[in-house]
């Protein structure tokens, strides 16, 4: 991954004044969940394609386009190079019949087929639909909403705490792991060395981290208790989101639409639409 | 003649005051920890993951449930926001990684002490942890190549086998052995430099 992924969420909250931005946490995340199921019961491209486009739309209208678009390119591309590469190539895929394209070299047939492209195409778009779903419902959603939605949710308020100091510390830790690494190079340390010199870099670079990171744990439990973190009292938010008109509005469509997939799952199976292409398990 | 009650005996602090909280505190630091030696690994340019070091290092220096805990919970981050949903369950990978560190660190194999031990529990674990990897694989990527580092093991498997599952399963065998050995090294040495108030667990017996 590379920093530019960490960049996103080093940053976190993307504070903008938009649809998406002002529906309630619990229903972005309803809706995250909702698709990425849908999505992966469904064996069909058509349907990943539409629900991509869906929730590119809405990155689109929550003006973090930009994001979606880097993490989709770090994260999804590879796979799909990959997979298409191998899978859709001619490196013997079981179920690959029909050659989209084929040169003859040195008495080789290499081709593109249409099986493994497809076979590749859903499960990376499967992939894409969740990321951008989950970057949707993380990247418009305020850290104090979240932790109020949990609690509102009935997680214990232990494990909030947990979601949200990680949250928090990430780029905590990423900022002192620059300062560190600064340190470290001064003091002689050779990232461009041979292979094994840069395994026992990380030592030179994980001691202090952990160590300072364990100091402020100390310090941090101390701060915690001090303001009665296991006080055995009802624990109250500053934050209280309250569900609003247009989030009955989306919940609405996301029961209709869910009436109408297993309207489809029930008359034309898990392929509604993909004619012609056959069903291929992972492994089959 | 002492008044001493029944029970009472001499202080001692097997744990110190606070000690839930500090094990709370420390769940998200280990989380944390996996996410950010992504970004050592990508200064360093490393062909590895090193995602679950931190994982280990909880369970040698706090236990089990905390190691286990913290990563999970990096896996449940990273599934809500760079990865998508499905990959929340990668954090099974993360207990299970607890489970087994913890059962060589009872044993004694976790230490820099004896190095050919620390070796070959990291083998076993990386070993040991391709069933779990390949079963999320077929769920989750449908045993596609995710990774470039072992993106031609698998070709090659493919194109001899014609089986995407034997690709699938030797060329996590290829990344994880490395990846894991590394990471529990990495894991011992680290907490083999961590002052002893450090430690959030009673001495082993």
């Amino acid at each position: 991954m590379s920093s530019t992924a960490f960049g996103i969420l080093k940053s976190g909250y993307v504070a903008r004044d938009t649809f998406v931005h002002r529906l309630d946490g619990r229903t972005k995340f309803l809706f995250f969940l909702w698709i990425s199921i849908f999505n992966y019961l469904f064996y069909d491209l058509y349907v990943t394609i539409a629900s991509f486009a869906v929730v590119m739309i809405l990155a689109f209208v929550a003006r973090i386009q930009r994001f979606v678009i880097t993490v989709l390119l770090i994260i999804v591309l590879p796979i799909v190079l990959l997979g298409v590469g191998i899978i859709g190539g001619p490196f013997g895929f079981a179920h690959n019949r029909t050659a989209i394209a084929a040169v003859q070299l040195f008495g080789f047939t290499i081709g593109l087929y249409l099986e493994g492209t497809v076979y590749v195409s859903v499960w990376t778009s499967r992939l894409a639909v969740t990321i951008t779903a989950a970057l949707l419902a993380y990247v418009t959603t305020h850290p104090s909403d979240l932790a109020a939605i949990m609690l509102k949710s009935r997680l214990p308020y232990k494990f909030a705490y947990a979601f949200l100091a990680t949250i928090q510390l990430i780029p905590i830790l990423t900022n002192e792991i620059s300062t560190i690494y600064q340190a470290q190079v001064s003091r002689g340390l050779n990232v461009q060395a041979g292979l094994i010199d840069r395994f026992k870099s990380i030592i030179v670079l994980m001691i202090p981290l952990t160590l300072g990171a364990i100091n402020q744990t100390q310090i941090r439990a101390i701060a915690l208790e001090s303001r009665g973190f296991s006080a055995p009292v009802k624990k109250v938010m500053l934050r209280d989101p309250k569900l609003k008109f247009s989030d009955y509005v989306v919940m609405a469509i996301i029961v209709m639409m869910t009436g109408v997939f297993i309207y489809l799952i029930w008359t034309r199976g898990l392929v509604p639409f993909m004619v012609g292409i056959q069903y291929v398990r992972p492994g089959g | 003649m002492t008044t001493q009650a029944k029970g009472t005996g001499p202080t001692t602090v097997e744990r110190p005051a606070g000690f839930a909280i500090l094990q709370i505190v420390l769940i998200p630091v280990i989380a944390a920890l996996n996410y950010v030696t992504g970004v050592i690994i990508n200064i360093l340019k490393l062909p590895l993951f090193m995602d679950t070091w931190a994982t280990m290092f909880g369970t040698i220096v706090a236990g089990v449930w905390v190691g286990a805990a913290g990563g999970f919970l990096y896996n449940i981050i990273m599934a809500f926001t760079l990865w998508g949903l499905p990959a929340w369950v990668w954090g099974f990978i993360n207990i299970f990684i607890a489970l087994i560190t913890w059962v060589f660190w009872r044993i004694g194999w976790v230490t820099v002490k004896s190095p050919l031990k620390l070796v070959l529990a990291g083998i076993i674990v990386g070993v040991v942890n391709v069933v779990p990897v390949t079963l999320i694989s077929w769920g989750v990527f449908g045993l596609m190549p995710t990774y470039a580092g072992t993106a031609w093991i698998y070709a090659a498997v493919l194109a001899s086998t014609k089986d995407t599952l034997s690709a699938s399963v030797i060329s996590s065998i290829v990344a994880e052995i490395p990846d894991k050995l590394i990471s529990l090294i990495l894991a011992a040495v680290v907490a083999s430099r961590m002052p002893a108030r450090f430690t959030l667990r009673p001495p082993k017996a």
